[in-house]
């Protein structure tokens, strides 16, 4: 039958067909090799192409600027770049090609310092004139090890702690976000009051171990690397060390339901049913816990978090080194993101803003904080967030510490030996890459 | 990588009666055969692209370190060296083969008794045989949601039945062989009946006089499984089998969207690709990625090979012996 079929084509090919066949093969990989010439992703000199996510941005804003950028004559192509993002990025930047002139880069920035050279220094294209707009351990947040402004702030997750009011009032603990705040100024109260919780109401503080662990190392000024990119985890009262012992002293407490985070639709049910009665979180979680839970509307309220609040997540835009007109760039992340703007955002795809100013404009409306303001509380937080440093080498080996921590929860690990396992594969992680020897 | 199989080409066919020059004839046959190979070509430069040429970077990758961005260095077998040194990837390995055995005897006995009874002449076959496939086609996203529940340590279907029935809950997605258990089921509800359906067409292929041979010597249903279907059977089965191995081999999907780039508590539904996923595009370490790889590929050939030997001669033996036995019997 092969045979037939092959018969088939020869004899009707042998006309203008077969010439353009054999033309559109040969074209196929001079085509495919040209688009590699240009850097940009766009020919058009007026035009700015920038790279984002689904709701990272307000749709009406990048609608206004598609017109024209505000104060610029350019116009902006805005482009919903889907799963992989960094990666896609990450592809143009070392291919040299399909660059765009625009780029967010969500809250993993670090990841990008090894590399900084791809990006341009905003300082040098005047950034510096809207600097105290914004919250200040935000801007840091966007320096690279060596000082230059490549990360320009978006929006932000100033944490707290969310909990169940009644549950709370039920076993007879404090339960107004005064009260709650006042009784839990230190992580230990925090884990006394976990365990009134678990012998009054059976309930939970937090799902998962990793919860603690993030919420304790988010809210410290010092992380795994200092600014030279020397490890500060192997000192023995490191902030990654008392992070450490202060999750492993809530995990024999019992205070986590563990229940690790890679089982989302069990962490929900946990909220869900006030089996857990609480959870560390950014101010983006009012959204998450609103649409994953409903029936809860009006239980929950937010305290402030032991110590001090923490920051978790809140992207950035940086400008490419191929990018057609930095001033114009600029002047179009300095627009979409100055306080009325951002407090047009919150109100469009809730980005929780960067710039202080944007809350006076902003009121919230909803009840399913019962009478208190999560807009007010998280802009309140926000002040109080430390400055911190973020390594790329951190998020090499973050994740064994947060593995660790969860063996010991999950599956009974010894404590001392699991710190042990994480330390060791770090140094063997760091050793690979080059970073230490 | 290993499963990619290039397709077969097809010979050009012999053209009109050949001229006496023998150039003039080279020149024809180039002719007629040219349109061919222009018809083909669109695969194999496609192929070339987007196949072959990773591929073969893949090689040059796995001695480098590289973060998929910046410069390029040669680091030699030092990926190697650490890959041998490397627990997470051992553990990955153990974790592949343990779902892989879980996974694939009960899924190919189950596809075969499938098979086996859609063949007889029951009522709505066509249903059944829809029914069954249907897992196959269906969304990973969904199926994943689906099992999530299911299996949920304190609010899941299977753990709420066992606390009816009085018997332990068992932590199905937290611990080790829980979270491997999940998976293979996972595997096996998936993959069940693609193979029942290939299982399908090879019983209809076996001639129905056997059948009845079988039942005028009064063999019961059991006889007739085991003495007529299983041994004509053989090569079929052999093909399930290794579509199995590559399949569990590169096993990704199900532990993915099961529990995430991390595989899950203990890393105890971490994959060999999943390992290598993670570290490519969550770490950005494509040097390593790349030397994992090709240790997958490494495994997967001798695992070839072993099925190859398995498949070539011995097949038919078995057909010859099981038919010098009827022979010998009659």
């Amino acid at each position: 039958m092969s045979a037939a079929l092959a018969r088939r084509p020869h004899r009707t090919i042998a006309s203008p067909s077969r010439r353009s066949l054999l033309l559109g093969a040969g074209l196929l990989p001079l085509t495919l090799a040209g688009c590699g010439s240009d850097p940009t992703i766009s020919d058009d000199p007026d035009e700015l192409v920038m790279w984002y996510w689904d709701r990272s941005a307000s749709p009406k804003l990048l609608e206004e600027a598609t017109a024209q950028i505000p104060g610029t004559q350019r116009t902006l192509r805005a482009d919903v770049i889907g799963t992989s993002f960094d990666t896609k990025l990450r592809t143009s930047l070392a291919g040299d090609a399909y660059i765009p002139d625009i780029t967010y880069i969500n809250s993993n920035n670090a990841l990008y310092f090894t590399n900084e050279d791809q990006f341009l220094d905003l300082s040098e294209f005047g950034a510096d004139s809207v600097k105290d707009d914004f919250y200040e351990w935000k801007w840091d947040l966007g320096k690279t090890p060596t000082g230059r402004f490549c990360f320009f702030p978006l929006d932000i997750g100033p944490t707290g702690y969310f909990f169940r009011q009644d549950i709370f009032e039920e076993a007879g603990l404090p339960s107004t976000p005064e009260d709650v705040s006042a009784a839990i100024t230190t992580w230990e109260e925090w884990i006394a009051l976990g365990t009134e919780l678990r012998e009054a109401a059976d309930a939970y503080l937090v799902n998962d171990a990793q919860n603690i662990f993030e919420g304790f190392l988010n809210s410290s000024p010092e992380r795994y690397f200092d600014t030279d990119d020397k490890p500060l985890y192997l000192q023995p009262d490191s902030a990654v060390r008392q992070a450490w012992d202060t999750t492993v002293a809530a995990i024999e407490a019992g205070v986590s339901a563990k229940i690790p985070r890679d089982r989302g639709t069990d962490q929900n049910a946990a909220w869900a049913s006030g089996r857990t009665a609480g959870n560390i979180g950014a101010a983006w979680w009012t959204q998450v816990l609103e649409e994953s839970a409903p029936d809860t509307a009006g239980t929950w309220r937010l305290a402030s978090q032991p110590v001090r609040p923490g920051n978790n997540g809140g992207s950035f835009a940086a400008l490419p080194h191929t990018c057609k007109d930095p001033e114009a760039a600029l002047a179009f992340i300095t627009w979409i993101n100055s306080p009325q703007n951002q407090a047009a955002a919150y109100q469009d795809v809730q980005l929780f803003p960067s710039t202080p100013a944007s809350f006076e404009s902003l009121s919230y409306s909803g009840d399913f904080y019962g009478d208190q303001n999560p807009l007010e509380f998280f802009s309140t937080a926000a002040e109080s967030v430390p400055s911190s440093f973020i390594s790329t080498w951190e998020t090499m080996i973050s994740g064994t510490f947060t593995l660790e921590i969860t063996n010991v929860e999950t599956s009974g690990k010894d404590p001392q030996r699991a710190w042990e396992d994480a330390v060791a594969q770090s140094e063997k992680v760091l050793t690979k890459r080059g970073i230490t020897t | 990588m290993s499963t990619a199989a290039p397709a077969r080409e097809t010979a050009p066919s012999t053209g009109p009666p050949a001229a006496r020059d023998p150039r003039a004839k080279r020149k024809k046959k180039l002719r007629e055969i040219l349109p061919l190979y222009a018809a083909i070509s669109p695969f194999y430069l496609l192929f070339a692209i987007f196949g072959l040429f990773p591929i073969l970077f893949s090689i040059v990758l796995s001695f480098t370190n590289w973060d998929g961005m910046g410069d390029v260095s040669f680091v030699g077998l030092a990926q190697y060296q650490y890959l041998v040194t490397d627990g997470r990837f051992w553990n990955a390995v153990g974790n592949t083969f343990i779902i892989w055995f879980l996974s694939t005897i009960p899924m190919l006995s189950l596809a075969m008794v499938i098979a086996f009874l859609l063949h007889q002449n029951i009522r709505f076959t066509k249903f059944y045989r829809v029914a069954f496939f249907l897992p196959n086609v269906t969304s990973m996203v969904a199926m994943a949601i689906v099992f999530g529940s299911v299996f949920s340590d304190t609010f899941g279907l299977v753990n709420s039945a066992l606390t009816a029935l009085g018997i332990d809950t068992v932590p199905w997605l937290s611990s080790s062989w829980g979270i491997k258990i999940t998976i293979s089921i996972m595997v096996i509800w998936r993959f069940t009946g693609y193979n029942a359906i290939i299982y399908l067409a090879g019983l209809q292929s076996i001639p129905i006089d056997m059948y009845d041979a079988a039942k005028v010597d009064g063999a019961n249903l059991w006889q007739v499984f085991s003495r007529i279907t299983v041994p004509m059977m053989r090569p079929i089965i052999l093909f399930t089998v290794i579509t199995s191995t590559i399949g569990g081999l590169s096993l990704f999907t199900e532990p993915q969207v099961l529990l995430g780039d991390s595989g899950g508590a203990g890393e105890a539904g971490m994959t060999i690709v999943l390992y290598q996923y993670n570290q490519a595009f969550t770490q950005f370490d494509f040097g390593y990625g790349s030397a994992i790889a090709w240790a997958l590929f490494l495994i997967a050939a001798v695992f070839s090979i072993i099925n190859w030997r398995l498949v070539s001669g011995r097949g038919d033996d078995t057909v010859r012996r099981s038919a010098r036995k009827k022979e010998a019997r009659r």
